[in-house]
């Protein structure tokens, strides 16, 4: 949550995060790059600098990999949100080594020419018209603009700026430069690989984030049509002895949106279940301290109102509430973000409001 | 929708003990899982060959007879223990360029070379140094030195640079290098065919455009593939020159 913008709100488990992820970077460059040539059995060694493009460039794909697997892996088992939690630092690293790589290669195969290295990077080879021999190039030009653009409207500010919905869809160019960067490697190095470990590795983590991705919308899909309602002026959302104090019933409204039903203190209330934040679900998050915290990121609210606790300034729908009888009912049209709401008092199971 | 059995995390509160195992084991397999994956990528490179820029054997000089075809050659006529006299040396300048600039003015007449070798089994090329240290005229008469036309051929094997492929760059060949062999080739840096069968005894033969000329633009679509092609051949000296008949290239699967 922020009241104010500063470059990176470091807490103890964004050092643990990143710590990880740099010493798993580091290791991986440094067994490529320092370990792995005494291993070659080479009459003589590859160059020092495409053997730097190709580690920088393999670590990339790898750190891509794992990132992509992170979100659907969430998805399927919430005792993997952690790893959601700092991702971000992940994506600008992945940006860092994914930019070494393009270097090396532009200062080796694209230099000593008359030509300048950036102008030669689009014209020596012009052969689109063909599968073998594209320019390949062209992909990983791509994915490194998309991934820096990414890198670069990453921080909160860009996302308050640009508005959630944007700054969300933007990122889901995430997608479109992976699946550049597969085919990058595809049209690239697999074309002249004899030793297909990393064809192996290539094909087993590309096809581990299209199937994690899968059985996550699998999965969601199951969930919206168990979560799913009729059009109606008031959406049945569940008998109150189904609830749990501290925590939420989600219904999937026929608009599209769904909404938050929470249980706090005896009292019912209803907010939308998306985030200001970054879209996380609301209704998947508890109440601490009196506020819905959200799963993603933390971010709080109170669910009377849908404010975030001064000096914040977030502020989601708000929903109303019947009652009937002991079953629970929504009003399917939301309120202003913030709009107080005075929440109800549960009726005990079996009994009357 | 949340549950009270399962662990929740929230990013600035330390982190809930249910979930601190899991946590740690995915560090450690992260952190060693990418060390593997730096070990098994970094030992599954291909071995880029014998090709090599030959500093160890020091600059070399040889005299011979300057020839274009129009890629500038060296006849040797007065060789080194590394060089022999009769070899034919291919000339390129240093990165990607050439030294047809150097060696019209002394086409037909007798130079002096002077460079680094790069080798490749019978493939060979010489960078030579900068300016009239590099290629300069020789005292002497230039010899009569024969071109053995050997017919045409019908060929199946890859377009490169031959400097990249002698050793320049380590791997110098194949598609993930076509653009660097283009960016060779448009710098007219000898183009060099790698034929799959051997040629009169030769694997590898120097390539000229079909009138004489450089390599033709339109070819560039083929550089790094497995093609076949048609065209003439000759001798000159031990290196073979095949003048390529563009409209015979073809991509073979």
């Amino acid at each position: 949550m922020s009241v104010k913008y500063i470059p990176v709100q470091w807490n103890s488990n964004k050092y643990i995060y990143d710590a990880v992820m740099l010493l798993g970077v580091a290791l991986f460059l440094y067994i490529f790059l320092y370990a792995a040539p005494g291993l070659l059995s080479h009459e003589r060694p590859i160059n020092p600098q495409v053997h730097n493009a190709r580690a920088f460039g393999a670590c990339a794909f790898v750190m891509l990999t794992v990132i992509l697997c992170i979100g659907p892996l969430a998805r399927l088992d919430k005792r993997y949100l952690p790893l959601l939690y700092n991702r971000r630092h992940f994506g600008v690293m992945t940006v860092f080594v994914a930019l070494t790589h393009a270097g090396y290669i532009l200062d080796w195969y694209f230099a000593f020419s008359m030509s300048d290295k950036n102008e030669a990077l689009l014209f020596a080879n012009t052969s689109y018209g063909q599968l073998a021999g594209f320019p390949f190039e062209a992909f990983g030009i791509f994915s490194l603009f998309t991934l820096i653009l990414l890198a670069a409207t990453s921080h909160d500010f860009w996302m308050k700026f640009l508005s959630p919905p944007v700054w969300k869809r933007i990122h889901y160019l995430i997608y479109p430069a992976y699946l550049s960067v597969v085919a990058h490697v595809s049209f690239g190095i697999l074309q002249d690989q004899q030793n297909h470990v990393f064809t192996v590795i290539f094909i087993g983590g590309a096809a581990a984030v299209g199937g994690l991705h899968l059985l996550a919308a699998l999965h969601e899909r199951r969930a919206d049509q168990a979560l799913s309602a009729e059009a109606a002026d008031w959406v049945p959302v569940c008998d109150v002895s189904e609830m749990t104090e501290g925590f939420a019933k989600i219904r999937l409204l026929a608009n599209g949106d769904r909404v938050a039903v929470y249980l706090n203190d005896g009292k019912l209330s209803a907010i939308s279940n998306a985030c200001a934040h970054q879209n996380g679900p609301l209704g998947e998050g508890r109440i601490i301290d009196c506020l819905v915290t959200c799963p993603w990121h933390g971010f709080q609210y109170d669910v009377t109102s849908g404010r975030s606790p001064a000096p914040f300034t977030e502020k989601v729908p708000t929903y109303n509430l019947k009652i009937e009888g002991t079953d629970v009912l929504v009003d399917p049209k939301a309120n202003p973000p913030g709009t107080y709401v005075e929440p109800l008092i549960a009726p005990k199971a079996g009994g009357t409001a | 929708m949340s549950d009270k059995d399962t662990p929740f995390f929230v990013g600035y509160l330390p982190v809930p003990k249910g979930l601190r195992g899991l946590l740690l084991a995915v560090c450690v397999l992260f952190i060693s899982g990418l060390a593997g994956f730096g070990l098994a990528l970094g030992v599954a490179q291909d071995d880029p060959g014998e090709g090599a820029f030959r500093f160890d054997y020091g600059r070399q000089t040889v005299t011979g007879v300057v020839e274009l075809t129009p890629y500038p050659l060296l006849r040797v006529t007065e060789g080194n223990e590394r060089i022999p006299a009769g070899h034919t040396l291919m000339l390129a300048g240093g990165g990607k360029t050439n030294v047809e600039r150097r060696a019209i003015p002394l086409e037909g007449q007798l130079a002096r070379a002077s460079g680094v070798l790069l080798q490749r089994g019978d493939l060979d090329m010489m960078q030579l140094r900068g300016g009239r240290n590099g290629l300069g005229p020789a005292e002497g008469v230039a010899p009569e030195l024969p071109t053995e036309p050997l017919g045409r051929w019908k060929l199946a094997g890859e377009i490169c640079d031959g400097k990249c492929l002698a050793g320049a760059m380590r791997p110098g060949r194949g598609l993930a290098h076509k653009a660097c062999a283009n960016l060779c080739l448009i710098g007219k840096v000898p183009p060099v065919f790698v034929s799959s069968q051997p040629v009169d005894g030769h694997e590898f033969l120097l390539i000229t455009g079909p009138d004489g000329g450089h390599f033709p633009e339109s070819a560039y679509h083929y550089v790094a593939q497995f093609v076949s092609l048609e065209g003439e051949v000759e001798r000159r000296g031990d290196l073979l020159v095949l003048r390529i008949d563009p409209e015979t290239l073809e991509v073979l699967d």
